[in-house]
């Protein structure tokens, strides 16, 4: 092929905030716009889309003699195709069949996957000893049956071929038993000095297991140490409570009895260590039919969109240390005394404070006020003196003892480094974590290393810090080890293996033995002992084991009454002091005379000087008006035009750099992972990258458009990082995620992205301030799929407010020009045993995308690599479209999942010449991948896009562990062959034989496909629509349930209900 | 006016046709070849142990659900686990050269690898439990296998042999209890069929759905 001409969108299509904001003005009524773009609606956007359809892309880009070679080349090389036998297969039995199999069926193994070390259960099935797919575990506290994209991702994971595959002794293969012998000689050697430069590095631990091996070191080496490494948010929430408490309580939300939320920067709704649960109790008070019309209202103020943002009624764009003024100020008009200093809000911020303090004060006891894990623990302090005062504890928040096993003196990663460079690390244990890479800048772990004479690693890969350490030692996976681990509440659950090691890898714990002079080596055995006093016998620890949980063993939450939760009367500041954030915390908390308005006898929390930034010099009255102007583009009024205040801005202004786990591939140790690497990431649908997310205002000031490299400077450190415009980012913040540019992750991992920890420090984590850039003029390519499979903006998610509902529950289909069903030419299907149809809940509906991941684990979905996507190949059968309506600066996004719409009057199926895809008697759209030979008539025929071709031969037929991983109920697709979403057919017809058998019909909800059974919140349901009394019936009889695109009378199975949104009155915009 | 073709173009003629003709039935026959099954239709093949159901059913009476045991819960009907075996050839002919092979396999652990003759291709999911639960004899896709002292497969497999019972199951089926029976017939075929469609609830209106065979 020719070289490929830039001609990708972000290239020649810059997004032009003025025509932006003129379309806006134009238009009367909400404008439903997928991308800036899309927003400007530029011509060369639309040449865009018109001649490079992105369905198309670059593969257009090959002349006419080049299209005639490959196409002689491919007749003839077809027959070739052709030549090869059917193989005479084998049947190997087993010599001895494990007990409970049979043969053929999977079956299913409650355990637990670790996030930051907290527990989330799942039941993994298991085919032949093969664990094919993570199902979330109703019966588990962090899960109720729903999964994150990690959970989903874990299997990939587990089958990775790149995987550490042997020990390596200075960068030679080794064995475990010359490990064991060396592990030994060290003990003995720290033996005799008490452990003196031995030092461990974890991850966060909740498991009591490892937490007792710790221990059982720290008592055996008294002089070794034991440092946590914490991702990009650190440990400012547990600061935070060891400053509001005097201890590290640990917090647990009640979402379900939230009637208001204010998010600080907060993300409960993707929280590492409940998320999934919190999603869930979130969204049952999101559906006023459940809750007798009534709804939670849901407020975040941040710097960046994150999935709380998106899900919010309102949402305001504040840099990051406003966010601590604005609580503040929040905070004095809620009744706890903040510090002075902070000068008053003008404009939106006054609306907001007021709004927030009226709407939080009319609901003490059902609201709750969250603080984000970067944000300082001051404020984490202060929010836990909000609720206190809101009467909130006890009723929508609970405390409960800490669930991490924490360090007696955790000096963390900089303490490390620190006695790193000055020689006091002899040998330092590496266990599941990689420093080398997933480090500050500051602390330069790769050089303080040379002053280390021994490192051991532990790690799944031979990573950055396997590569240079005196032994690496591969880990056995989640799924091949025994271990244990609490959930947020301190659950605990028993992690069993389901498969052998397939690597030689061993556990942590096993690893762990070797130095702690233990007389058990093996996991199980650790494991077991460490249980025996809470599950004595075998039959509760079977019990558990099957449940998947430990029976009672949850933390309890501290009583409201007990003095450590004795309200706070607010917050005051006194002159810095050392040793504030150490254990000592506790003694600076005491009865003192607060500043003025703290209620008489309360206590105060005192934060030192130095901690708390009160100043707002940042602060400028006119560069939140502009800001406001712009949002309120489209009710008409243009004030400030966006070039211009932002040229204002040049001189002096300061930008700030937010440094975050990326969402899909966290901080890094998923980089490997083709199927977390290739789902879009959320809001901004990029793949295989990270970029400088940068707000629109910014970007016209600084007239980048999506690709522009920059060169990002922060505390002396630069790096050149591509730009990418996210609607809702505040104006002067810099988002970059950290987790890219790796490199020693592996074949799909290495290279990609940029390296955003080179410009971390260790004093503030997740911020700089401070920040310059400049474009340098260069392009990058992204592979984003925002504008694949656009459907022409037509009318597509519809949503309205809860009044609006409560006054016309038809809202959503009140202005449809056709009816429900339209007349049709085609004659109906008669009618079958049953009707499968599915509904879509966009009020409940995060935008989270575990279905995305579920399907493609289910369904044996390839791959395709950031080349592809670009060509707009990207194989997923469910993908999640983020619409935005309003101002660029400031949107609403309403996400909506489209898988296949299953249409009874189908398109596709007209235009197929082979008859490849056809309707079944229960309402199925079939596509039968036998008869395909790839005409792609139906694709372009199918008005949803839901669509996907094999182009090239994507599903990988050659990796054995490729291969063994797959679901065997799937058929694997060859190249030149379409497939889209089936309901997830294997599971219909399993659950239609066992019914069969048993001459009954299937019941509602035995079948759940695999979108729905992992949707956190479960906004997916499915069933047999001709049966009135079945979830999905009912669902489709709601009054917010509408058809997508349903006057093109192709009468959709998959219907969607309408989003709501609760906002407050005081806070909406009036209309122009 | 000069020829418009040479004197021999009859010739020529004739030999060109026949030229394709030899290529074509030469394609027809190599697809036959490369496409058809390794083994040919009631064709026994050489296993590591040469297996006899004539024995094993036909003479001792053992029943097809001792040895394939997930017959009627799974897709999958199931191959004996050597385990099975021993129960009897622990004590049996245990010094038979024939029976080395296993006690062998048996002793070190390292499984049998036997023969697939009854082998679909990937797009198709057959479902065993189902076939039995809905009265679909043993004997009407494995043949009288108790007569065969070396196991062949005893029907095409093709989607057509498939569709022929499919289209009218009421001419193949028979009462549940007689599944597993070898030579069942019935008096009055058509009758009962029809009878054991309704009763065991057969949607034959599904039954050539794409959708139960293929995903």
């Amino acid at each position: 092929m020719s070289p490929m001409k830039p001609t990708l969108p972000e290239t020649d299509v810059g997004f032009d905030a003025g025509a932006a904001r003129e379309r806006l003005a134009a238009t009367r009524g909400p404008v439903y716009w997928r991308s800036l773009e899309e927003l400007a609606d530029s011509e060369g956007f639309r040449r865009w889309l018109r001649q490079q359809n992105p369905g198309l892309g670059e593969a257009l880009l090959m002349d006419r003699r080049g299209f005639l070679k490959l196409l002689g080349a491919s007749l003839a090389l077809a027959g070739l195709a052709a030549c090869s036998h059917p193989p005479q297969t084998e049947i190997v039995p087993y010599v001895h069949k494990p007990i409970g199999q049979v043969d053929g069926l999977p079956r299913y193994f409650a355990t637990v996957l670790t996030r930051e070390g907290y527990a989330q259960g799942v039941l993994v099935a298991d085919h032949q000893g093969r664990p094919t797919k993570a199902e979330g575990n109703p019966g588990h506290p962090a899960s109720l049956g729903g999964t994150d994209i990690f959970a989903q991702a874990s299997i990939l994971q587990l089958w990775d071929p790149d995987r550490s595959q042997s020990v390596r002794h200075r960068g030679v293969t080794s064995t475990w038993d010359d490990f064991v012998a060396a592990a030994l000689a060290m003990s003995a050697r720290f033996a005799r000095s008490g452990g003196e430069g031995l030092h461990v590095l974890t991850g966060p631990v909740t498991s009591p297991t490892l937490a007792a091996q710790l221990d059982a070191l720290g008592r055996r080496f008294p002089n070794s140490r034991w440092h946590v490494q914490r991702p990009a948010g650190g440990r400012n929430a547990h600061d935070g409570a060891q400053l509001a408490f005097g201890k590290p309580l640990s917090t647990r939300l009640h979402l379900e009895r939230a009637r208001v939320i204010v998010a600080l920067d907060a993300d409960p709704l993707s929280d590492p260590a409940a998320g999934v649960r919190y999603a869930r109790d979130y969204a049952t008070t999101r559906s006023p039919d459940r809750n007798r019309g009534a709804m939670s209202r849901l407020y975040a103020v941040e710097p960046t969109p994150s999935l709380t943002g998106l899900a919010a009624d309102h949402r305001l764009p504040l840099a990051f240390p406003e966010v601590g003024r604005f609580a503040l100020q929040l905070a004095g008009k809620i009744g706890v005394a903040a510090p002075a200093g902070a000068a008053p809000a003008a404009g939106e911020q006054a609306r907001w404070l007021d709004a927030l303090a009226a709407d939080l004060q009319a609901h003490q006891g059902a609201a709750l006020v969250l603080v984000g894990a970067s944000q300082p623990p001051w404020l984490h302090a202060l929010g836990h003196a909000m609720n206190a005062a809101l009467g909130n504890v006890g009723k929508t928040i609970d405390y409960g003892a800490p669930v991490e096993a924490l360090p007696a003196d955790d000096a963390g990663l900089p303490g490390l480094v620190a006695a790193m460079r000055a020689g006091k690390v002899d040998t330092l244990l590496a266990l599941e974590v990689n420093p080398v890479y997933a480090a500050p800048a500051d602390l330069d772990f790769a050089t303080a290393l040379k002053h280390v004479p021994h490192l051991l690693h532990l790690g799944l890969y031979l990573d950055e810090t396997g590569e240079v350490a005196e032994w690496h030692l591969p880990q056995a996976h989640a799924l091949e080890a025994w271990s244990d681990a609490r959930a947020f509440d301190g659950t605990a659950s028993i992690a069993q293996p389901l498969i052998a090691p397939l690597y030689d890898g061993k556990s942590v714990h096993e690893v762990l033995a070797a130095f702690t002079g233990d007389d058990l080596f093996e996991g199980h055995a650790l494991v077991r002992r460490q249980w025996r006093a809470a599950l004595p016998d075998d039959k509760s620890w079977n019990d558990a084991l099957q449940a998947g949980v430990v029976p009672n063993s949850a933390l309890p939450a501290v009583a409201t009454s007990h003095p450590d939760l004795a309200p706070r009367g607010g917050i005051s500041v006194i002159p810095a002091k050392a040793g504030l954030r150490g254990p000592d915390a506790g003694a600076n908390i005491g009865e003192a005379v607060g500043p003025k308005g703290a209620p008489q006898g309360r206590r105060v929390i005192h934060v030192a000087a130095g901690e708390i930034e009160t100043d707002s010099g940042l602060r400028r009255n006119g560069e939140q008006k502009a800001v406001d102007s712009f949002s309120q583009a489209g009710s008409g009024k243009h004030e400030t035009n966006a070039e211009g205040r932002v040229a204002e801005g040049e001189n002096g202004e300061r930008l700030e750099l937010l440094l975050r786990p990326d969402p899909t591939i966290g901080d890094g140790r998923w980089a490997n992972n083709g199927w977390l690497q290739e789902l879009p990431k959320p809001l901004t649908q990029l793949t295989w990258d990270n970029a400088a997310l940068v707000s629109p205002a910014l970007a016209a000031g600084r007239k980048l458009k999506n690709g522009d490299m920059i060169e990002l400077r922060a505390q002396g450190r630069t790096l050149e990082v591509p730009v990418w415009i996210v609607p809702g980012q505040a104006t002067r913040t810099i988002t970059l995620h950290l987790g890219y540019g790796r490199r020693s992750a592996g074949h799909v991992g290495d290279g990609r992205g940029f390296d955003a920890y080179a410009l971390q420090t260790s004093a503030s984590p997740g911020w700089a301030g401070d920040v310059a850039i400049t474009a340098t003029g260069r392009h990058y390519p992204f592979a984003g799929t925002q504008h694949h499979f656009n459907m022409e903006g037509r009318d597509l998610v519809r949503e309205g407010t809860l009044a609006e509902y409560l006054h016309d529950p038809h809202f959503a289909t009140a202005h449809d020009r056709y009816p429900p069903d339209p007349p049709s030419l085609y004659p109906d299907q008669p009618p079958g045993e049953y009707a499968w149809g599915m509904s879509i809940d966009l009020n409940a509906c995060i935008g989270c995308k575990a279905c995305t991941i579920a399907c493609q684990a289910e369904n044996n979905i390839p791959v395709v690599g950031k080349d592809q996507v670009r060509m707009g190949r990207e194989m997923h059968w469910i993908r999640v479209d983020h619409y935005h309506v309003g101002g660029a600066d400031n949107p609403r996004t309403v996400s909506q999942p489209v898988p296949c719409m299953m249409c009874e009057h189908a398109p596709c199926e007209l235009v197929c010449p082979v008859g490849a895809t056809v309707h079944d008697s229960e309402g199925l759209n079939l596509q039968v991948y036998n008869r395909c030979v790839g005409t792609r008539f139906c694709s372009n025929n199918c008005p949803y896009k839901v669509r996907r071709f094999n182009f090239l031969q994507y599903a990988d037929k050659t990796t054995p562990q490729l291969m063994a991983m797959r679901t065997p109920e799937v058929s694997v697709r060859r190249r030149g062959v379409m497939e889209k979403c089936t309901y997830c057919i294997q599971r219909i017809e399993t659950a239609h034989i066992q019914a069969d058998k048993e001459s009954r019909r299937i019941r509602d909800g035995e079948v759940l496909t695999a979108c729905q059974a992992v949707c956190p919140t479960s906004a997916i349901r499915f069933g047999d629509i001709s049966d009135k009394q079945s979830g999905v019936a009912k669902a489709k009889n709601s009054p917010r349930n509408y058809a997508m695109l349903n006057e093109l009378g192709t009468r959709p199975r998959t219907t969607y209900l309408a989003r709501l949104r609760n906002p407050n009155p005081a806070l909406e915009d009036k209309p122009a | 006016m000069t020829q418009l073709f040479p004197r021999n173009f009859g010739f020529l003629f004739l030999l060109g046709l026949a030229v394709a003709v030899g290529i074509g039935l030469a394609w027809v026959y190599l697809w036959r070849a490369q496409m058809a099954y390794p083994a040919g239709l009631n064709a026994p093949v050489e296993q590591p142990v040469p297996f006899s159901h004539k024995h094993h059913v036909g003479d001792d009476g053992i029943d097809c659900r001792y040895c394939h045991q997930s017959v009627e819960q799974s897709a999958f009907a199931g191959i004996p686990p050597l385990s099975t075996c021993m129960t009897c050839h622990s004590q049996l002919y245990t010094h038979q050269p024939v029976l080395a092979p296993l006690l062998a396999a048996f002793r070190s652990g390292v499984p049998l690898h036997w023969k697939r003759l009854y082998k679909l291709p990937d797009f198709v999911y057959f479902n065993h439990g189902i076939h039995v639960a809905k009265g679909v004899g043993c004997a009407s896709c494995h043949g009288e296998i108790d007569k065969m002292p070396l196991t062949a497969r005893a029907r095409s497999l093709t989607m057509q042999w498939c569709l022929r019972c499919h289209r009218d199951p009421a001419r193949y089926l028979r009462p549940r209890d007689e599944v597993f029976n070898l030579h069942w017939h019935a008096q009055d075929q058509l009758a009962l069929g029809e009878r054991l469609v309704r009763k065991y609830h057969i949607d034959t209106s599904r039954m050539t759905d794409c959708s139960l065979c293929h995903r």
